[in-house]
């Protein structure tokens, strides 16, 4: 049988940091926007990625050297949300935990980054032919996995727990 | 005052009161409208950095544009249109939102800013495009740009902190 995560939640909401944010509107408002900027810098740099995947590309561009070139771009929106993401967290730990939205986020997450240092990576490099399928199906995964993400993280905002 | 009164008005209308009485429907609406600003800001930030002399440096800037902009206004579609409604359901409360007032006026700014640039130095990109080296006004409208949608964000959050007002 599992062990409950709870008590960690409520030590992370119990945190000096966890206080100080939950009891600031401002802090929490400015880590949403912060939030939000690096979701733009990742969904931005990804989609251009993917499309180019799917056959609509930049011009007659490489994939590989879009993705090369973005690269940058990617790494930096995913190091400011998982900066901002966890501090937002600490405000709200013991909410978020009883919000299923949460946790289909958390799980999302984990699978979109694994999936895209690993298989999506490869392919992007690999310069597959404009119209492989299978690279089709590579940047419809990501496309799905990233969005879902977003959808997922809008989730908690909206469904409270009973 | 008239913009009072026809936001009194908008307030008073059945598409008003539908959005207002729907939880389902204005999440939905709310959904759309983040997903809308961060396909516009995602996309237009990458014309942006390019200008500015970061990201996709290999690739040439009308390239870029051409195949970022119906991205960028699929996303601006998708964020008029959800933000409307959103709007019209509480059209008084936007009203007195400064915020809200503050937020209409960056997006005035970024739209003028835009049309500046594709009117007078984009239409000289098959001179400058090749020589590498980005017009000090095309830098401009980069930056002014990336300023601008970061602080459209910023204050489209800053609408659901305003006092008396609650927004998940």
């Amino acid at each position: 049988m599992a062990t409950s995560l709870l008590p960690v939640f409520q030590w992370l909401q119990s945190t000096f940091i966890g206080q100080t944010i939950r009891h600031s509107a401002a802090l929490i408002a400015l880590l949403e926007i912060v939030h939000l900027i690096g979701l733009a810098l990742l969904i931005g740099t990804i989609l251009m990625v993917d499309l180019s995947l799917l056959g609509f590309g930049i011009g007659r561009q490489p994939v590989s050297r879009i993705a090369r070139e973005l690269n940058f771009f990617t790494v930096m929106g995913l190091t400011i949300m998982l900066v901002s993401g966890p501090l937002i967290l600490t405000s709200e730990a013991v909410r978020c935990y009883k919000t299923p939205a949460f946790w289909v986020k958390m799980a999302l997450l984990a699978v979109a980054i694994v999936f895209h240092f690993s298989i999506h990576r490869r392919v992007t490099l690999a310069d597959p032919p404009v119209p492989e399928p299978s690279a089709r199906i590579v940047a419809s995964l990501s496309l799905a996995l990233w969005f879902g993400v977003a959808l997922a993280g809008k989730g908690i905002a909206i469904f409270q727990p009973a | 005052m008239f913009l009072l009164s026809i936001c009194q008005w908008v307030d008073s209308t059945p598409l008003s009161a539908m959005v207002r009485q729907s939880n389902w429907l204005f999440s939905t609406l709310d959904t759309i409208h983040t997903l809308g600003i961060v396909l516009v800001a995602g996309t237009i930030m990458l014309v942006d950095l390019r200008l500015l002399g970061f990201g996709l440096r290999s690739v040439p800037v009308a390239q870029l544009v051409a195949r970022i902009v119906p991205s960028t206004l699929g996303g601006f579609g998708l964020m008029v249109v959800s933000g409307g409604l959103l709007f019209s359901s509480e059209a008084v409360k936007m009203y007195h939102s400064p915020a809200f007032r503050i937020k209409m006026l960056l997006l005035a700014l970024a739209g003028l800013n835009a049309l500046i640039f594709h009117r007078t130095i984009y239409r000289d990109v098959a001179h400058w495009d090749p020589a590498s080296v980005v017009p000090a006004r095309a830098r401009l409208a980069g930056l002014l740009s990336l300023v601008l949608w970061i602080a459209i964000i910023a204050a489209g959050r800053a609408i659901a902190y305003a006092p008396g007002y609650d927004l998940g």
